[in-house]
Parts: structure tokens; C-alpha cells; sequence
């Protein structure tokens, strides 16, 4: 056992607990998910129920590239952490050890970050179908 | 205790899914179904239901199936990958794909709003525990009112416009389209287009307060000749009998306080519009058959047909005083 963890300590994966890293893709789920729904309820109030939703349809589809690239990038870091870790028992973590948390956050992230793809896909859907406020 | 009665056990067994299944479908026909549609947007639910319970019965029977391949050890020689495989399709991309068309064809099932023709609209203000009824024609000068029942043509979209007095009710004709909320402050607007003439029923879908139970009324779809017919007809008073003693007690029993009766007295506006109730089907929002009985009944004491009503009982009044209210009442149309 001590022996095992050793071995685990050396894989540097890096340290930290990094909470601000397993929080990002969900809020920019958050904000896009604002961006989107907040922007269409302001438009439409102003414009009318029979207004083309075209312009709404402009924002969630610049905010939807914008969340998605910016998923992008989070993904492509976390998954560094994952190659540095990718050995066998890779889902061990019960050393407690700093470098174990980090690479056990890493993998929520990395979870986190996937719903957040499909949340933010999901909520732009709408934009593709619907046409006009009401 | 085990082996004492296991006959019992056994025998009953077989019987519940068929009584279940019996008490299931005696649901699925009659007047107000989702699932014996006469409407274009019921078809549509009715459709999806049975779609979505196929699709859903395969899931059930792939995740259960595989749960007990498991179970019994039939995959040989799993390799490190194997669950990983499942966890992440069948985890992720499986539910996520499925629910990502789910949500398209949902999305398509939408209503077109885009074009805003003339069209018959009905306003619909669901109050504690009955609903307004007011016919706005495109070509009709003057809308008509009246409480209860909602007639519809034929293969014509009608907009349902709906208001709240007081709490959230639902507006739901199961057998022509889908349900939607009435806000209290907010204007909601159901677009339906019924396909089959007949009588249907249609129900309050949010609990609303003690007699949200007995908050339902009658659908009566007719061919659009005989609907413009009956529209038509609606916007003339009803025949009124000058020398029916009735007249004179509802008059003078204060009842016109709250009904109206086009072109005898059109102040009340608290209670609903009794111009032809003669005509209509039920009486009290769908609870009673309309009879000359059921109506003194209802006007001796209608807390008793329906708790908490808003409408005062005549138990005072002498009952061949209500049994003439009644015969007037049920001769309006
Ligand atoms: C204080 C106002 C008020 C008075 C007075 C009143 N009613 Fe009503 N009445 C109502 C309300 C409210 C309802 C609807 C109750 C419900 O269904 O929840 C109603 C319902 C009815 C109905 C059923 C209508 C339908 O569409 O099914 C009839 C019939 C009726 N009243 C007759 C009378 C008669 C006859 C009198 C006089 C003897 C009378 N009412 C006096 C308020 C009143
Ligand atoms: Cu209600």
C-alpha cells in the first residue's frame, strides 16, 4: 500500500485543490444559459409578440460559439491532468495525498464540463426552431 | 405461516395486472380521453405517447436485459474497457442523443403562431369553480356570452384566449388537445383545431381550491355549418315566456344580481350567464345533468352539490316557487 502510493505521488500530475477550475464549465453553462433567456425575455418585451426572433436567434447562436469555445478550452486542459494520470488505477484516490485531489477534481471537471456541452446545446435548441416571440 | 396458504398468494397473482390493465383501458375511450383523440393536437399527444412508450419499453428492456446478462456472468472475458464502454454510451452519449431528439421533435410539435389570420377566438376565464365563455367571430359585431360549455366547429382552428380571476386554473379538453394554465394577471393562448363532431368533456388540470373537482363543462363539436348555425342563434335573446311564473320569482328572488338573461336582465355579472341555459348540457360546470330536478336541486342548496360554491342556497324560498324557477330556466334557448 505505501508502496503504491508512492508510485502515485510521482506521477506529478500536479497539486492543488483547484475548486475555481471545477466550477468554470458550469458557469459559463450559467451565464450562457442568462445571455440566452434573459436576452430573449428583454427583446421580446420590447418588440412584441408577433416581433422575428431573428435577432435573439443571432445572440444565442454568438453565445452558444462563445460558451462552446470556451468549454473547448477547459476540456483540452483538464484532459492534460487525465494523460498525466492515465495509468493503471487511475481512479484511486485513497491515499488522500494533494496530488490525488487534484487529479480526483480534475476528473469531476472533466464530468462537469460534458453536462455543460450538452446543457448549453440543449437550451440553444429552441433558437433553431421557434421564429417569432409568441 | 409460509406454507400454510400459498395457493392464495399464488392464485391472486395473475389477476392484478389484468384488473389493472382492465381499469388502465377503460380510460382510453369516451369523452374525455387523450388517448381516443378528435383533435388535431390529441392525435399528436396520442401519437407521442405511444412512440415514447415503444421507445421506453425498449430502454427498459435493453437496461434490465443487460443488468441480468450481468447478473448471471454472461459477458465472458470482460476486458478493462468494457465498462467504460457502457458507462460512457450508454451513460452519456445514449441519453443524450435520445433526449436530444426527443427535445427536437417536441420543439416541432409547437404550434405555428407566425400567421395571425381571423379566426374564431373563445375567451375562456376560469373563476372559482366554473368558467366565462365569450364567442368572438372574426365577422361578429357583437361577442356572445355565455358560462360552462364550449361549442367548436369542425376542422377550424379556434384560439382559445384564458384569464384567471382569482388562483391558477388549467384549461384541458383531453380529447382535443393539450392543457394550459390560466394565470391570474397573465393572458394565455391555446391554439386547438377539433376533427370529429361529437360531445366532449373538458376539466379544470390544477387543483384550485375545495371544489376544483367539480370544475368541468361540456364540449359539444358540431359541423361549421351547423356551429354558425348555433353561433347565429346565440346572438338573439332566448324565448322568454312573458307569463311564466317563473320569470317573475327569479326577478324578484334576487337572482339577476348575479345572472344575466339576454333581454330580460343584464346587470348580474358575478354568476354565469344563464341566457340559454335550457340548452346546455349540465348544469354547475359540468357536475349534474341539466333536468328540471337536478336544477331545483341546485338552486335549494348548491353547497350540497358542490361544497364551498359561491352562490347563496334558496332553501327560504317555498320548493313549487323553485320548481318554477327550474321549468323557467330549463325552457331558456
Ligand atoms: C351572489 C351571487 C348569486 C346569486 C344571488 C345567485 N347565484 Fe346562481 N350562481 C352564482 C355563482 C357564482 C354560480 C357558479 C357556481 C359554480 O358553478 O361554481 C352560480 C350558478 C348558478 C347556476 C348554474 C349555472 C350553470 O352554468 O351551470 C344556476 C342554474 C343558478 N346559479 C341559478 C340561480 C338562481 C335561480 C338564483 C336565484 C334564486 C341564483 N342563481 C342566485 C351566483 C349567484
Ligand atoms: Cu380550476
Amino acid at each position: 500500500m505505501t508502496n503504491h502510493l508512492q508510485k502515485e505521488v510521482k506521477r506529478e500530475t500536479g497539486e492543488g485543490t483547484d475548486l475555481w477550475r471545477v466550477i468554470l464549465a458550469p458557469t459559463i453553462w450559467a451565464v450562457h444559459f442568462l445571455v440566452c433567456y434573459v436576452g430573449a425575455a428583454i427583446y421580446c418585451e420590447k418588440a412584441g409578440r408577433m416581433a422575428d426572433l431573428l435577432p435573439v436567434r443571432l445572440i444565442v447562436g454568438t453565445a452558444t460559439f462563445i460558451a462552446l469555445a470556451g468549454l473547448a478550452a477547459v476540456f483540452i486542459s483538464l484532459w492534460k491532468v487525465r494523460g498525466l494520470s492515465s495509468v493503471n488505477d487511475d481512479y484511486n484516490y485513497a491515499g488522500n495525498t494533494p496530488e490525488e485531489r487534484h487529479r480526483f477534481l480534475s476528473h469531476v471537471a472533466l464530468m462537469l464540463c460534458v453536462l455543460s456541452g450538452v446543457a448549453i446545446l440543449y437550451a440553444a435548441f429552441p433558437a433553431l426552431v421557434l421564429e417569432v416571440c409568441r | 405461516m409460509h406454507d400454510t396458504k400459498p395457493e392464495i398468494t399464488i392464485s391472486f397473482g395473475p389477476c392484478l395486472p389484468i384488473a389493472a390493465m382492465g381499469l388502465l383501458l377503460s380510460g382510453c375511450v369516451g369523452r374525455q380521453s387523450a388517448l381516443a383523440p378528435a383533435g388535431h393536437d390529441a392525435e399528436q399527444i396520442s401519437n407521442l405517447f405511444w412512440v415514447m412508450t415503444a421507445g421506453a419499453s425498449i430502454i427498459w428492456a435493453l437496461v434490465l436485459g443487460t443488468a441480468l446478462a450481468a447478473t448471471l456472468g454472461l459477458f465472458k472475458n470482460p476486458t478493462r474497457l468494457t465498462p467504460n464502454i457502457l458507462i460512457v454510451g450508454g451513460g452519456v452519449v445514449f441519453p443524450t442523443v435520445i433526449l436530444g431528439i426527443l427535445l427536437i421533435f417536441g420543439l416541432r410539435l409547437l404550434p405555428n403562431w407566425q400567421s395571425e389570420p381571423d379566426r374564431l377566438q373563445i375567451h375562456v376565464h376560469g373563476e372559482q369553480w366554473w368558467w366565462r365563455v365569450v364567442y368572438r367571430a372574426p365577422d361578429q359585431i357583437e361577442p356572445v356570452i355565455s358560462a360552462n360549455e364550449i361549442h367548436l366547429p369542425a376542422g377550424q382552428a379556434v384560439e382559445f384566449v384564458l384569464t384567471s380571476a382569482d388562483v391558477i386554473h388549467s384549461f384541458w379538453i383531453p380529447s382535443i388537445g393539450g392543457k394550459l394554465d390560466m394565470i391570474p394577471g397573465r393572458t394565455t393562448r391555446l391554439l386547438l383545431e377539433a376533427t370529429r363532431p361529437g360531445v366532449y368533456r373538458g376539466v379544470c388540470a390544477e387543483y384550485c381550491g375545495t371544489s376544483h373537482a367539480k370544475m368541468a363543462f361540456a364540449v359539444v363539436v358540431h359541423e361549421p355549418k351547423d356551429f354558425n348555425a348555433w353561433l347565429e342563434d346565440r346572438t338573439s335573446d332566448p324565448n322568454i315566456g312573458t307569463d311564466d311564473p317563473g320569470r317573475k320569482i327569479f326577478l324578484s328572488s334576487g337572482c339577476a344580481a348575479c345572472h344575466r338573461i339576454r333581454g330580460l336582465t343584464e346587470i348580474g355579472s358575478v354568476g354565469p350567464d344563464l341566457s340559454h341555459i335550457g340548452s346546455r348540457r349540465t348544469i354547475g360546470a359540468g357536475i349534474a345533468e341539466n333536468t328540471p330536478k337536478n336544477l331545483a336541486r341546485w338552486i335549494t342548496d348548491p353547497a350540497h352539490m358542490k361544497p364551498a360554491v359561491q352562490m347563496p342556497a334558496y332553501r327560504a324560498l317555498p320548493p313549487e316557487d323553485i320548481a318554477a324557477i327550474a321549468r323557467f330556466l330549463s325552457n331558456l334557448n
